[in-house]
């Protein structure tokens, strides 16, 4: 079974962004790339308008020219295929596409406007950090456009904390390097778990201690044969620490999903989020229980398969 | 563009294509409409509060009593048309509607005109419309507060206009985003706009009966009457007027393989949501009556004064405190009707666009919210300057402009009627029902309609007998308008056909007749 992305496309700078990035990613990992576009059933998502099954068959015939261009942009040797999907919204269409697929990451583009390359969370990404049971990878603003557009994925960096699910997120953050034949680094975000109100003093102490050990911790995890970087980010402020880090072009950021997230259920945590303002390299949110990006599909769609079959006979 | 891209469509989709289509395994042949929520769509789509308090005055200075004679009988072609309509929309649906249909009927010059008098329609419309809803914010909040020199702001041409274009920006942003507003929404405001006209309508009958009112007239079966109508003139005039208020019903019976039952829901849709209107509009108009009388005293029906917007004049005397209630559902219906009245004419646009009628740019789909971005703004930004200009240059412009509207109405359902009649021309005979559906009821319908057109532009001509008075040079403002809207069309199409003639000459669109099915 061939691993798979789904990357959400819409022919705007943001889709072209998270075309990039899917590239990137599918060429590293050897991946197939589903370029995939969601448009509102019936025509319209406002219950106020008419449903109507015409004016939806002239947005699916342009949204087939669309994926087309997209197409021609797909560098050779990487293998994709595009879709026109419907759903209630882009994001829930992005989902079931990447039931339907098998696909182990989700790729969307940051909202229109966005700094240039920074991230800006859309109403589509948004919804996915909400509820996405596959990782999904945002591209900052400008990625397309960017002097490393073509650049493969040249290191992992994984931000380790001490909370539950740090071991998906490590063995998450291992395997795609290995995917992608990159580097790994670890990176301790600590200080920011402790809680609020702690001196300047006493923070320095816990995060010198604590810091150093999640990574050692994090490392001696780490499976036979395979090596990191350790790094400490320090730093007054969640910000300030991301800024401090130097980034590699290429580089993709893997954290993880929030406590207050459900199982297999993506939540951006407030230290992701925090993180997201001041970085310039993609990153990857993982889900707290969940298989890995990239990975082959797991069992919630494995079943869906045989599925994809027909609907793909029925499509053609 | 089902109708006529099918084969190019299905030529690109083959299987060398990477694109694959359209629907996930969740299948797609099922519709997403129930009955319930096909006749909510229906009676949304009508806004009968807007549609009530905009149509009602000028109907009944028109035709006096006989205003529930002339709402049936104005039933008449508009339930004839539909049939037609929903024909037409079987055998080739089309976000173009009437411009489609007529160009493959008649050619692309009658197509065209048919597609002009439908988007000048719902601009018109759309301008009607926020005008209301600006009355009704004033009036909401001057009943709120208990300050009546608030409602007098509406007045003003200025704040008017402002806080309208400030409507009409709001619905514009709304259409172009595609913003997504709940099937729950949707059912609320339906159901209050109809509790408070019932409860409304109950009230206005009961004081008139006790005599507890401004002119208690009693209720006579006359007038159900309509050859009690004083003149044709007065007649057709009324009968323009109430089919504008059934305008909107017909997307009950178009609504097809939308709907979770296409066999049965559209007819039980429009069924229901027919019976539903007309007994709202009958009580409302027999209640009105019956409390205000139709002379032109301060309330009557036939005050000059009042009559453009009658629940504006009668919501504080027949509702007392209340009245806020009339307010609030009016003004939620003409909001609500604001967004998905701007989905017609700018998908009409862009189907125009499409086939090369209009410039391609017309054609164009929003990347990000796969909406007509570029006809919705077109049409938002022709709406919101006919409004401006027509409110600064006559303060009687919301009951000109619905005057005209009923003439456009008739205009492209006439053309549409007939396209019907002779698109199925080798048909006709294949079975009864193809008789009746595809030849004589669009036929009747359409004369009727099309005899409307012509006379309430006969009528117009003279100041005073159609809309508000209101005259340019001694000739009727109404007939000004409707004439110089066609007029612009005839001249906008012929621009078009020295700029890009390939759709004058057939080449996008192609006149065509179904063969009959019978076999010889």
């Amino acid at each position: 079974m061939t691993r798979a992305i789904v990357v959400g496309f819409r022919p705007t700078n943001s889709g072209s962004d998270a075309l990039a990035l899917g590239v990137r990613l599918a060429r590293s990992a050897g991946a197939h790339l589903h370029v995939v576009t969601v448009l509102p059933r019936e025509g319209a998502l406002s219950a106020a308008v008419p449903p109507e099954r015409s004016y939806e068959t002239h947005i699916q015939k342009q949204a087939r020219t669309w994926l087309r261009d997209a197409a021609g942009r797909i560098p050779a040797g990487v293998s994709h295929s595009g879709h026109v999907r419907l759903g209630e919204s882009f994001a829930e269409g992005l989902v079931e596409a990447a039931e339907e697929f098998g696909a182990g990451l989700i790729v969307v583009g940051a909202a229109n406007g966005g700094l240039f390359g920074y991230h800006r969370i859309g109403s589509v990404a948004s919804e996915l950090l909400h509820s996405s049971p596959v990782p999904v990878a945002l591209a900052p603003a400008g990625l397309a456009r960017g002097i490393d557009a073509d650049t493969d994925v040249s290191r992992v960096t994984a931000a380790i904390g001490t909370r539950p699910g740090a071991d998906v997120l490590l063995d998450a953050a291992v395997r795609l390097a290995a995917m992608t034949d990159s580097g790994l680094r670890l990176i301790s975000l600590v200080p920011f778990d402790v809680p609020a109100g702690l001196g300047t003093g006493a923070m320095r102490l816990v995060d010198d201690a604590l810091g150093e050990d999640v990574l050692a911790r994090a490392s001696s995890a780490l499976p036979e044969g395979v090596d990191a970087e350790l790094e400490h980010a320090p730093g007054a402020t969640v910000e300030e620490a991301v800024a401090r880090l130097a980034w590699k072009p290429g580089e993709m950021l893997v954290v993880g999903s929030s406590r207050l997230a459900q199982p297999r259920r993506l939540f951006l945590g407030s230290t992701a989020a925090k993180m997201l303002h001041v970085l310039p390299v993609p990153m990857i949110v993982v889900p707290r229980t969940s298989h890995d990006p990239l990975s082959d599909a797991s069992e919630t769609t494995r079943d869906t398969t045989t599925d994809t079959e027909t609907a793909k006979g029925a499509d053609a | 563009m089902t109708a006529t891209d099918e084969q190019t469509a299905a030529q690109a989709d083959a299987p060398s294509d990477s694109v694959t289509g359209g629907i996930s395994r969740k299948g797609l042949s099922v519709g997403t409409v129930g009955l319930l929520g096909a006749i909510v769509m229906g009676i949304s789509c009508i806004a009968p509060a807007y549609t009530f308090t905009a149509g009602v005055g000028p109907t009944a200075s028109a035709v006096g009593t006989q205003v529930p004679a002339v709402l049936l009988v104005g039933f008449i072609p508009m339930l004839l048309v539909a049939f037609g309509y929903r024909e037409l929309n079987r055998e080739m649906p089309d976000s173009g509607t009437s411009f489609t249909w007529a160009t493959r009927a008649f050619g692309p010059w009658i197509g065209w005109m048919a597609g002009w008098g439908l988007i000048a329609a719902t601009i018109l419309v759309l301008s009607n419309l926020a005008g209301i809803a600006v009355d009704f914010l004033f009036l909401l909040i001057s009943q709120i507060s208990q300050n009546p020199s608030v409602a007098d702001l509406a007045s003003n041409p200025f704040i008017n206009v402002g806080v309208c274009l400030l409507f009409m920006l709001g619905a514009t942003w709304i259409s172009y985003r595609d913003m997504q507003t709940s099937q729950k929404l949707q059912y609320v405001l339906v159901g209050f706009q109809l509790v408070v006209l019932l409860v409304f309508a109950v009230v206005a009958i009961v004081r008139g009966a006790s005599g507890d009112a401004f002119d208690p007239t009693r209720f006579d079966i006359q007038w159900f009457d309509p050859f009690a109508i004083s003149s044709v003139g007065a007649l057709v005039t009324g009968l323009s007027l109430s089919i504008f208020m059934f305008w909107g019903w017909d997307v009950t019976l178009t609504m097809n393989e939308e709907t979770k039952d296409p066999e049965r829901t559209p007819g039980r849709a429009a069924t229901t949501t027919v019976i539903t209107i007309i007994s709202v509009y009958l009580l409302l108009t027999i209640g009105m009556i019956m409390f205000a009388g139709v002379g032109t005293g301060a309330l009557g029906l036939g005050n000059e004064g009042i009559q453009e917007n009658v629940f504006f004049a009668l919501s504080g005397p027949i509702m007392g405190p209340l009245a806020f209630l009339v307010s609030l559902a009016v003004l939620t219906s003409s909001a609500s009707s604001l967004q998905s009245t701007f989905v017609s004419p700018a998908r009409t646009l862009l189907a125009m666009g499409h086939y090369g009628a209009l410039p391609p740019k017309f054609a164009s789909v929003s990347p990000r919210f796969f909406t007509p971005g570029y006809a919705t703004v077109v049409a938002a930004v022709v709406a919101s300057a006919f409004y401006a200009i027509m409110r600064l240059v006559s303060d009687t412009v919301l009951w000109d402009t619905i005057a005209a509207l009923g003439i456009m109405i008739c205009f492209y359902y006439g053309i549409t009627a007939f396209a019907c009649v002779w698109y199925f021309r080798k048909q006709w005979f294949d079975s009864a029902r193809n008789v009746f559906f595809t030849f004589l009821f669009p036929l009747i319908g359409g004369i009727i309609l099309f005899g409307i057109f012509v006379l309430s532009l006969v009528e117009s001509w003279t100041p005073g007998a159609t809309g508000s008075g209101s005259q340019i040079g001694g000739v009727g403002l109404v007939f000004i308008l409707g004439v110089s809207v066609i007029l612009l069309g005839v001249v906008v199409m012929i621009v078009q056909y020295f700029r890009s003639p390939g759709f004058f000459r057939g080449e996008t669109l192609t006149m065509a007749a179904p063969e009959s099915l019978r076999r010889r």
